[in-house]
């Protein structure tokens, strides 16, 4: 070979050494480069991997520091992982016992269970799932579980984790809520009166009752007001109504109104409204409470007839008892004058058996004249009115005393001062006097002694009229009461002074009745209901 | 004195007449058997009297009804009238006074008392200034 081909060759190796050098250069470049990338990215990686510890691990830290019980389980339902106060609450520790969810579940709740389980596993996530579980104590809990699944790197469901809330309490209360809600629901469903409520006067819910009474169904009511139920809106009673109503013054207001039925009808009813008001006192509601009184209504103006007859009635009986009275007592008066004279004019001709018999005639021609004012005054005993006013007894015994005839050996009085009480003044008089009367005229001893004596309860005022007579047998004591009974020896009596006192005592809603026996004199008590 | 009487009752009209005559008081009863028989009395005579006596109960007038005329005539107006009567209803004596009376006397049941008590009342009117027609 030559030299010029040595050189050739030798210049061709010489650029050959020189782009592989080249290609080394680059590729140590390249690979430079490559191992900075990868560099970067190792520590990109680490810095990632210790982001996602810290999250991980404080996520964890949170369930754990969770007031609400925190499980996870595996998805054979056993507990893995459980924070403090699911221990507290499910009496169970995972740390020292193998727990297996399933069997906490309490037996009516198994199935529903099983389909939530279904559910979890195939979304992923469970919401609000709501069921009874026993705890270790055996007591019985209402829970609520929001639970999700837990998967791996490669997307396998390996556990699931849950946050229990106990519901039992809110449990309790809502069935509490409900059943009381379903009594007040009985209670207005079935209740006679008219119940409406309302808001700014628009009926929004009405109960049975209520549409019955106004034969408006339900839903024809909701577009109504009350005062459009009325059967005239333009009355005072109405206007007063709507007025107090809009005021919103009262809470509590009730009317009487006309009501007009949906077929025309008309009923009087009483309407209370009761106003009910949120927490800042604003109005909320107002309830409408209907009553039909138009039966009462009705009873009331029968009853307010009856009694007018009853007080015509009443007067006439009283005109009538004194005409009769009068008339009876006339021919009377007429009787005993001419007997008068005939013993005057015709004295000297008369012998001692006629002089007699027409003193005989006198004397019964005044009891008859006694007798009828007796009837009289009985008659008029019941029906005419009381005039209750402040009545002093010491001085009506006084009065008494002046007026009726006490016999020389007899006493009345008055061991202790009798109470001023409120009654009628002349019913009183009457009271006294007839058992008064009666007491004095009837005694045999040589002193004769009446005593006035009371005492008083909460509510009644007991008389007692004590002498030391001649005493009433016991068969009697019943009879004396009755009228035109008479017991005792005196031919005046004439039966009626007794039953004028018992009419009296009815009148006060007392009581009267005697002790007596034979010889030992007797005790007459009565009692008069106080009135205020 | 002159004295109208009203009174329906015949004994009742001897009684009054049996009084005065026995007490020998010198008064001229005019006797009237109710009120329209009264007040025709009043009219037919120029002379009025010096008091009326007048029962309550009686037929066609009775003493009320004739007492709210009297009272609301002018002239006999002013005499005094003084009710004689059984009538105890005390709505009879408060009506009475109501409408103006000069007394109210309730007939006793026993002439002797009758008589006392009715010297009492003629003696008082005697003894009275009347209003002389």
């Amino acid at each position: 070979m030559d030299s010029k081909e040595v050189q050739l060759l030798k210049k061709a190796l010489e650029r050959q050494k020189k782009a592989r050098k080249q290609a080394e250069r680059i590729l140590e470049t390249k690979s430079k480069e490559l191992y900075d990338v990868t560099y970067h990215l190792k520590q990109a990686n680490n810095k990632l991997e210790g982001l996602l510890n810290v999250k991980t691990s404080s996520f964890e830290g949170a369930f754990i520091n969770i007031i609400d019980p925190y499980i996870v389980m595996d998805l054979e339902f056993n507990v893995i992982n459980m924070n403090v106060s699911a221990k507290e609450f499910l009496g169970y520790d995972h740390t020292k016992e193998d727990i297996n969810l399933s069997k906490l579940v309490h037996k009516d709740y198994i199935n529903y269970t099983a389909e939530s389980i279904k559910v979890l596993m195939e979304v992923g996530i469970l919401k609000n799932y709501r069921s009874k579980i026993v705890l270790k104590d055996g007591t019985e809990k209402f829970v609520e579980i929001n639970s999700s699944i837990i998967y791996d790197k490669s997307k396998k469901p390996i556990a699931a984790q849950g946050i229990i809330r106990d519901i039992s309490q809110e449990n309790e209360i809502k069935q509490l809520l409900a059943e009381q809600r379903k009594q007040l629901d009985i209670i207005v469903q079935n209740s006679p009166l008219g119940i409406a409520l309302t808001i700014n006067s628009k009926i929004i819910k009405a109960n049975p009752a209520f549409s019955l009474l106004l034969g408006y169904s339900n839903t024809e009511l909701k577009s109504l007001e009350i005062i459009d139920l009325f059967k005239n809106k333009q009355d005072v009673t109405s206007l007063e109504f709507v007025r107090t109503l809009k005021s919103k013054e009262t809470d509590n207001f009730s009317t009487i109104n006309n009501f007009s039925k949906k077929n025309g009808k008309s009923i009087l009813a009483k309407t209370n409204i009761s106003t009910v008001r949120d927490n800042r006192g604003e109005v909320e509601f107002q309830v409408a409470i209907i009553e039909d009184i138009t039966q009462q209504k009705i009873l009331e103006l029968q009853k307010e007839e009856l009694l007018k007859d009853l007080e015509n009635s009443n007067q006439e009986l009283q005109e009538y008892a004194h005409i009769v009275s009068h008339d009876l007592k006339s021919p009377l008066r007429s009787i005993s004058a001419i007997t008068s004279w005939i013993k005057e004019d015709y004295y000297e001709m008369l012998d001692d058996n006629g002089k007699n018999n027409l003193s005989l005639l006198q004397d019964k021609v005044e009891s008859m004249d006694k007798l009828i004012s007796g009837i009289l005054e009985y008659s008029t005993a019941n029906s005419s009115d009381l005039k209750n006013t402040k009545v002093d007894l010491n001085k009506i015994v006084e009065e008494i005393k002046e007026s009726i005839y006490i016999p020389k050996n007899v006493e009345v009085i008055i061991p202790k001062s009798l109470p001023t009480i409120k009654a009628d003044g002349t019913k009183m008089y009457q009271l006294f006097q007839n058992i008064i009367g009666n007491a004095v005229v009837h005694i045999d001893k040589k002193n004769g002694l009446v005593e006035v004596i009371f005492k008083e309860t909460e509510d009644f005022w007991q008389f007692s009229i004590k002498d030391n007579g001649v005493g009433i047998a016991e068969k009697y004591h019943k009879k004396i009461f009755e009228i035109f009974q008479s017991v005792g020896e005196k031919e005046r009596s004439t039966g009626i002074g007794l039953s004028i006192v018992k009419k009296i005592v009815d009148r006060y809603d007392g009581k009267v009745w005697v002790d007596s026996k034979i010889g030992a004199g007797t005790n007459f008590h009565f009692t008069l209901k106080k009135l205020i | 004195m002159d004295i109208l009487f009203i009174e329906d009752d015949q004994v009742e009209r001897m009684k009054l007449q049996r009084t005065v005559s026995k007490l020998q008081l010198k008064h001229n009863i005019t006797e009237a058997k109710n009120g329209e028989e009264a007040l025709e009395a009043l009219k037919s005579n120029p002379k009025l009297p010096d008091i009326i006596l007048l029962d309550l109960n009686m037929p066609r007038m009775n003493g009320i009804e004739f007492l709210k005329i009297l009272k609301a005539d002018e002239s006999y107006k002013y005499l005094p009238t003084i009710i004689l009567t059984t009538s105890q209803n005390r709505a009879d004596l408060l009506e009475c006074y109501r409408i103006g009376i000069a007394g109210y006397i309730i007939k006793p049941l026993k002439y002797g008392d009758y008589e006392s008590k009715l010297k009492k009342v003629l003696d008082y009117w005697n003894t009275n200034e009347l209003v002389k027609a």
